[in-house]
């Protein structure tokens, strides 16, 4: 148990949270790529959090893929489609994905809120004994 | 000197009130943690007991408890609001306790200082 546990326990949820939003925010920026019928579609990646080992907060403890099979598309026009005119599009939908991100940016923030009550107590620990 | 029942008594409380800011940092960074169980930390029974008979309030450990709430859809019970509030409780009583032990010691300290 180090000193100040507190901020690295919270911390490591800091840490959990912002995989968190990259992963996300990477499943909307790739939300409408298009892959030939003979390709895997784009997978989103969802992040599961684990409790850390040493029981001091969490980790990312592995990742979650979306369908690879995505969904048919209809483009004839699109130089990507094949001989019947379609197209493979990641299965993302958007307001999940939105929903994902609010949520994973009040967990960061929560976190970050932790750290800094947790050094008012630190700091208050460190006067003791001052007068 | 420093084993009067009240610096102990406070000792105790620094101490438990530390580990319960431990337990809420991890229940807070755990809140989305499949299958996690938020954890409460106890020590202010044990503590009033042990005063009140007369016991030597240094026997008293913080003891740590899963919570029995009911969980959401992925197994985790974290209520972050509750966790906050509580954090802000246990920060300003361990803030409390330091003061009072602080003046404790101040005590002591005009003691060994003399006039």
């Amino acid at each position: 148990m180090s000193t100040f546990n507190a901020i690295g326990t919270a911390a490591s949820g800091v840490t959990v949270y912002r995989k968190w939003l990259d992963a996300v925010s990477d499943n909307i920026a790739n939300m409408d790529n298009v892959s030939k019928t003979s390709d895997k579609a784009f997978q989103a990646r969802y992040v599961v959090a684990q409790e850390a080992q040493d029981g001091n907060g969490a980790q990312v403890g592995g990742i979650a893929y979306g369908s690879a099979e995505g969904v048919l598309a209809y483009e004839p026009d699109n130089p990507m489609a094949d001989t019947e005119g379609y197209v493979r599009r990641p299965d993302i939908d958007l307001g999940s994905q939105m929903a994902q991100l609010m949520m994973a940016q009040r967990a960061y923030q929560a976190n970050l809120s932790v750290v800094d009550r947790a050094r008012e107590s630190y700091q208050a620990a460190i006067q003791l004994g001052k007068g | 000197m420093f084993d009067d029942v009240a610096s102990s008594s406070l000792r105790v409380a620094v101490a438990g009130l530390s580990a319960r800011q431990n337990a809420i940092a991890n229940n807070i960074s755990n809140i989305e943690t499949p299958g996690y169980q938020a954890r409460k930390v106890k020590f202010e029974e044990a503590l009033s007991s042990a005063v009140a008979h007369g016991q030597s309030p240094s026997t008293v450990s913080p003891s740590v408890q899963n919570s029995l709430e009911p969980t959401r859809l992925n197994g985790n019970n974290v209520n972050l609001d509750e966790e906050t509030l509580s954090h802000i409780d246990t920060t300003m009583r361990y803030q409390l306790t330091l003061r009072a032990l602080d003046g404790k010691y101040g005590l002591i300290r005009d003691a060994i200082k003399g006039a």
